[in-house]
This record gives structure tokens, C-alpha cells and sequence, in this order.
């Protein structure tokens, strides 16, 4: 009795359930998403071919802090070498370390010398055998009295960098 | 009837399925590479050769010099020299910088000539002013090396 009646039951709920997944189905279809990747992949690979035409292979200099370096349209690719800085807040760094005011440096060079004797030496280490090439990228912000820059240029020749590379930002890189 | 059967048959061959995730992947990486190694702010160099110790001093007797004197900042002396001697001498001025360096552009590519015939500039010496800012500098070098002076040096004081 109780089997027949189960059974019975059994059906109406198998029909109910069959009728509901029929439902659930046609819900499940018009819900369903379809993602088109095209336009993604699209903006993708335009993003890679800018990426990779922007791309440069010339060593990352960096920019010393408050130094507003001036534009130059016929300006080379830069080295690597050691970095003198004349920053705006009027001091001298030295690879990113302060040397000290650039008044007191200019009158009284010695500590600046002394620096850029140890580079030397230790870049003499490194290239036995090599003279020494005396490369050195100066940055200098564009509003510094050029005189300042020229006395620098003088205390750099003086200490055997003779090869002074002033630090510009390049519009078109040759 | 057959042959619209056959259409259709052919048709479902051709359409592959292509896999996009590793190809997504690939291009995301990519991306997140060059995003990450982009420089957005080129640092390029202009060189300078060095009035004392270097070669720019030397140069052969029969070539012509130019000096550049800053005056300040809106008015420029340009002195053409052959073995030492004053040939021809440019002032250059104007009531704005901008207006300066066009002008400067324009004596330095058609004026100096000596008889009538273009000459080349073996060296420039650039000799600088306190009340002339580093960035007019850089300037004034740019309409030199644009006019193939490069061998130009700075005049140093200490």
C-alpha cells in the first residue's frame, strides 16, 4: 500500500521534477553569458606592440631628486657612468649622495675629489689593463646660473672625468 | 538536397575551436613585463668637450672656431675665427629668448660664410654667464649640434 502509493506520488513528483528542469533549462539558456574575447585580445595585442615599440635598451639613469633637467631635440643615448647632480635645493649630490651645498663644493672641491678619485680607482680595479675613460653624466636642473655649471665642469675636468655627458631629456634619441 | 547536406557537413569541419586562455595568458604577462621595464622618461646626453684636457682644444691651423659669449640671457656675441684671429663677429639679439635662439639658428646656417662659401666649424667654445641659466645653455648647444658643430666645449672657470 504504502509502495503503491509512493509510487503514485513518485511519478507526480518525477513529472513535477521533469517539468521543473525543463523550466530550470530554458532559464539556464537565456542566462547564459556569452563572453566575445576578441575585442580584449584585440586591445591586448595593441598594448604589446606599443609596449614593445616604446621598449628602450638604454640603461635606466635615474633622476636625482630636484633636479628639472632640460630638453634637448639632438641629444645621443646615455652611458652608464657615475652621476653628478646640482639639484635645485642648491646642493651637490654624487650617485644620489649629497657631496654637500654647491657653493661651499665649488670654493672648496677636495671632498668632491676625493669621491670621484675613489671611483676612479675602483673603476681602474675593475679594468685592469684599460685606461681610464673618464665618463660622467652630470644633471644639472635647467634653472642652476650656468656658471655653476661650468665651475663643476672645471673641478670634473680637474679630476681626470673629462668626458662630461650633460644629462638632458631627449625628445628624439639618436 | 544532398548537396546542401554536404555544404553543411564541410562547413562543421571547418569550424575549430580555438583555445584563447594560454594565448590571454601570454599576452597579460607580456603586458604586466613591458608595463613594469617602460622608461617614460627617456634621459638622453649631450656631450661636451672640455676647453682644458681633452682633444676639443686641438685643432688643424686652416679650420675656423666660433665663440659663443653670453651677454645675458637675451643677447649673444658670436665670434668667428680662423688660426686664432678674429674673422667675422655676429651679435645676437632680441627681446625674448625664444626669439634669440631662432635667430641664432638663422646666423648660424647662413651666415657664416667666408667668400660666399659655406664654411664648417671645426670647434665651439661656449663661454657662459651667471644671469644665463643652465637650460639656455643647453639651448644654445642644440642649435649648434643641430648644425653638425659638435665638437664644442665649455669655457671653465674656477
Amino acid at each position: 500500500m504504502h509502495l503503491s502509493q509512493s509510487l503514485i506520488s513518485g511519478n507526480l513528483f518525477e513529472k513535477r521534477l521533469i517539468s521543473r528542469k525543463q523550466k530550470k533549462d530554458k532559464f539556464r539558456k537565456n542566462v547564459a553569458i556569452v563572453l566575445t574575447l576578441t575585442s580584449m585580445v584585440d586591445v591586448f595585442s595593441m598594448l604589446v606592440v606599443f609596449l614593445l615599440q616604446t621598449f628602450s635598451s638604454s640603461p635606466e639613469i635615474l633622476i636625482s631628486k630636484g633636479v628639472e633637467l632640460p630638453a634637448s631635440h639632438t641629444a645621443a643615448l646615455i652611458r652608464e657612468a657615475p652621476v653628478v647632480a646640482i639639484s635645485h635645493d642648491g646642493n651637490i649630490y654624487l650617485d644620489q649622495k649629497e657631496v654637500g651645498e654647491t657653493g661651499k663644493v665649488l670654493r672648496n672641491p677636495d671632498v668632491l675629489l676625493g669621491k670621484l678619485n675613489k671611483i676612479k680607482l675602483d673603476w681602474l680595479k675593475n679594468h685592469p689593463g684599460e685606461d681610464f675613460t673618464g665618463d660622467i653624466n652630470l644633471q644639472a636642473d635647467k634653472a642652476t646660473p650656468s656658471t655653476t655649471v661650468s665651475r663643476l665642469m672645471g673641478i670634473l675636468t680637474s679630476g681626470q672625468f673629462q668626458s662630461i655627458k650633460l644629462a638632458v631629456i631627449g625628445s628624439a634619441v639618436r | 538536397m544532398a548537396d546542401t547536406i554536404g555544404l553543411t557537413r564541410r562547413k562543421r569541419d571547418m569550424n575549430a575551436e580555438l583555445n584563447l586562455t594560454p594565448f590571454i595568458d601570454l599576452l597579460s604577462t607580456c603586458v604586466c613585463f613591458l608595463l613594469v621595464t617602460a622608461i617614460w622618461i627617456e634621459v638622453a646626453s649631450v656631450e661636451i668637450k672640455q676647453h682644458h684636457g681633452t682633444e676639443a682644444a686641438s685643432s688643424p691651423k686652416e679650420s675656423y672656431e666660433l665663440d659663443v659669449v653670453f651677454k645675458s640671457p637675451t643677447d649673444i656675441s658670436l665670434n668667428l675665427k680662423q688660426n686664432n684671429r678674429r674673422r667675422k663677429h655676429f651679435d645676437v639679439k632680441a627681446s625674448s629668448f625664444d626669439e634669440v635662439i631662432t635667430k641664432l639658428n638663422d646666423v648660424v646656417a647662413n651666415q657664416l660664410m667666408m667668400k660666399d662659401k659655406k664654411i664648417t666649424i671645426a670647434q665651439a667654445m661656449i663661454t657662459p654667464r651667471s644671469t644665463v641659466d643652465y637650460g639656455n645653455m643647453v639651448a644654445v648647444l642644440d642649435v649648434l649640434r643641430s648644425h653638425e658643430i659638435v665638437n664644442i666645449g665649455v669655457i671653465s672657470t674656477r
